[in-house]
């Protein structure tokens, strides 16, 4: 039913949480489990400054081992427990805003189930930041698995060294 | 000692102004500022749909026009002929700090940066002397500056909105601010090099045209005013000719001491080089840049002059006058009284307002950005929560944004200085504490940790007492005398460089790896195109050491 699975992570909490139930289905159907990172160039303008975002704009993110660790250290996650069960496995680095590059990666890569982590935000950190999950859901017409963070509230960390 | 110079609050607001709302160029102002937004919109885009060309950089021109934009504020395009008008031949050192400075830049910093490969000016301060203290002290510098800085900027916007839709000076601040801090945290991209570009081919057409029309109106000059209003001088008051009238040698000397060196600390300034393809464009750029700002450089004295003849003729003239003359606020909008008083057209002299406001605008970009790295990148990412994800970093930086705007703009309300000297009053902070950082720091492998540490924070410590006894308690004549808040890094930086060698040579040398990244910005042999000294360091791993230069 479901060949390509694809699991956006930023390397938080969050997205973390949903990895195990990718993993899970994903062994079940035997599909490819797809790990991506998206450069957020927002995050990139703010932190390290817009003329860094000239330097993504001309394709040399080699040369911003900060941000590559990062986004390695993010998907590494992923790849790591779909090879504990044996799955195959693909990590993607894009730049660009978050719920765009995921819905841009789905349409061209032939993803046919999302599997992601929701912080469920509400009040002023929502209106700021907003959910990427949430601008997924309504940009994709694909079935999309939310695992929110707050249902493992009862054992945090659980899953943090795995 | 130079009570003329700095003005009090009451003389803030331009009397000579004509204060009302003027359809023409409110609708000019508009335009161009939905003309930013719509760059920065269509980058976004670009951006977040991946359509940019990869391996296309970008050329030495284009680098050279957003560091003339980032460069050229409020106080290059206001404030210097303000400075001129107001203060004579004291202007003068403006002009030659805020230039000469980018030949240090050149000759020492500008490709040496580029090979040492960094992100921010904190960045470099805390991996080359190995502390997050240092780096933390560096951000917190970054911080000051965008903050003394851009309160001129705050001002210059306010003054300036003030022309195009009248009301008063406390809401077209509000309004200038809240524009500015709206478009960055929204897009974020108005600092981006295409917006740059954009920004500064406005305002150096919209002043270059000034000083054409208003000498060529005004029967002051033809072809070249940047020449012809030599003329003009003998004709004019001793107060805006003699040299060392308004403000002594010394003075002088200090103030252009202070901008030439902090010129070339400025980490807004700094920050453009890290990002070039390699150290040849880091210097291509660098020239074209200064290219790009002697066009406004080179015509603002002339502006200042006709400006102070037409003011002297007018009927609130002389400029000079025992009781009133011209004001501080009047000086700071002499380029746009100019056009007023020549009698030109409020189309033209909305152009000219329109020019001020994008030269405020980008710079204050630029600024912000700088400043909300420091506090997103530096201070909460590399020290507070080394985890932090992209959302975090982009919450920490729209927040840092939206509170560094509300602290400019109450205190543009009321700002202690015109628009030029509070720019200046960053220059030598970063003249004192940066400077020395970035240049010890590339240039001599044995600065260590505790040699920087204890440089910054005497350099620091001295920049506050000069402001503190400048413009908010009085406390010593000598101290004002010898260090002024504006000049203070003619005793400063030198101060600072001697605790920072002597701490250093009286502990112990940092470690090998910290020199080899030293000695590799400076090996004869071509970098790769985007190899960093750090790069180049591991990769050599012990085997041939880098040349030495």
């Amino acid at each position: 039913m479901y060949e390509h699975i694809l699991v956006p992570t930023d390397g938080s909490d969050a997205a973390e949480y949903a990895v195990e139930q990718a993993v899970d289905l994903a062994s079940k159907y035997g599909a490819t489990v797809h790990a991506l990172y998206v450069v957020d160039v927002d995050a990139t303008s703010y932190s390290l400054g817009t003329e860094q975002v000239d330097r993504i704009r001309q394709g040399h993110l080699d040369d911003m081992p900060e941000v590559k660790e990062a986004a390695d250290a993010a998907t590494g996650y992923v790849a790591d427990a779909a090879a504990e069960h044996g799955l195959a496995v693909r990590e993607h680095v894009v730049p660009g805003e978050p719920a765009r590059a995921i819905r841009k990666f789905v349409e061209d890569n032939d993803i046919d189930l999302v599997v992601m982590g929701s912080h469920g935000r509400s009040g002023l950190s929502r209106v700021v930041l907003g959910s990427v999950t949430e601008r997924v859901l309504r940009r994709t017409r694909l079935p999309v698995l939310v695992v929110d963070v707050h249902e493992k509230d009862a054992e945090p960390d659980a899953e943090a060294d795995a | 000692m130079t009570p003329s110079v700095f003005l009090q609050s009451g003389d803030l607001l331009p009397e000579a102004l004509n204060i009302s709302f003027k359809l023409v160029p409110a609708i000019m102002v508009v335009g161009m500022l939905t003309l930013f937004l719509a760059i920065g919109y269509v980058f976004k885009v670009a951006d977040t749909e991946g359509m940019w060309v990869a391996g296309r950089s970008i050329g030495n021109i284009e680098n050279g026009m957003a560091i003339g934009a980032n460069w050229m504020s409020a106080a290059s395009y206001l404030g210097l002929a303000g400075l001129v008008a107001l203060s004579g031949f004291y202007g003068l050192a403006f002009i030659i700090g805020w230039t000469a400075g980018y030949f240090v830049l050149l000759i020492f910093l500008a490709a040496q940066m580029r090979r040492f490969g960094k992100y921010t000016a904190p960045d470099f301060v805390g991996d080359r002397f190995n502390s997050d203290t240092a780096r933390a002290i560096g951000a917190l510098t970054t911080i000051l500056i965008g903050f003394v800085y851009s309160v001129g900027q705050a001002r210059g916007m306010g003054l300036v909105g003030l022309y195009v839709f009248g009301t008063d000076y406390v809401t077209m601040v509000i309004v200038m601010m809240a524009i500015t801090v709206g478009y960055l945290t929204i897009s974020g991209m108005m600092g981006a090099t295409k917006n740059m570009a954009v920004q500064y081919v406005i305002l150096i057409i919209a002043f270059l045209t000034a000083v054409y029309v208003v000498g060529f109106t005004g029967g002051y000059s033809t072809v070249l005013p940047h020449i012809e209003y030599g003329q003009l001088i003998g004709e004019l008051s001793t107060e805006f000719s003699e040299p060392f009238v308004n403000a002594g040698f010394y003075l002088w000397i200090a103030t252009a001491f202070s901008l030439i060196f902090g010129t070339c600390g400025l980490p807004h300034v700094l920050v453009r080089f890290y990002t070039v393809e390699n150290e040849k464009t880091a210097r291509q750029s660098t020239v074209w840049g200064l290219f790009f700002i002697l066009l406004l450089y080179w015509s603002a004295p002339a502006l200042a002059a006709f400006g102070v003849d037409l003011y002297d003729a007018s009927q609130y003239g002389p400029t000079f006058a025992a009781n009133g003359g011209m004001s501080g606020g009047e000086g700071d909008l002499i380029v746009v009284l100019a056009a007023q008083l020549s009698n030109l057209p409020t189309w033209f002299v909305g152009l000219v307002a329109a020019g001020g406001i994008a030269a405020a605008i980008a710079t204050t970009a630029g600024l912000f950005i700088t400043a909300s790295s420091a506090v997103s990148h530096d201070i909460y990412t590399n020290i507070i929560n080394p985890d932090a994800t992209q959302r975090q970093q982009v919450f920490v930086g729209r927040a840092t944004i939206v509170a560094l705007g509300i602290i400019v703009t109450v205190t543009a309300f009321d700002p202690p200085a015109l628009v030029g000297e509070l720019v200046a009053l960053a220059f030598s902070l970063a003249a004192i504490v940066l400077f020395p950082m970035f240049f010890l720091g590339l240039w001599w492998e044995n600065t260590n940790r505790q040699g920087a540490l204890a440089g910054m924070s005497v350099g620091l410590a001295l920049w506050v007492a000069a402001v503190v006894n400048d413009l908010i308690f009085h406390f010593s004549d000598l101290f004002a005398e010898f260090v002024p808040a504006i000049g203070a890094a003619l005793v400063g930086t030198p101060l600072v460089f001697v605790v920072t060698i002597a701490v250093s040579m009286a502990t112990d040398e940092p470690p090998e790896r910290i020199k080899k990244m030293v000695r590799q910005c400076h090996s004869p042999e071509p970098m790769g195109q985007q190899q960093s000294a750090e790069d180049v360091v591991m990769s050599a791993d012990g085997g041939q050491s880098p040349a030495d230069d």
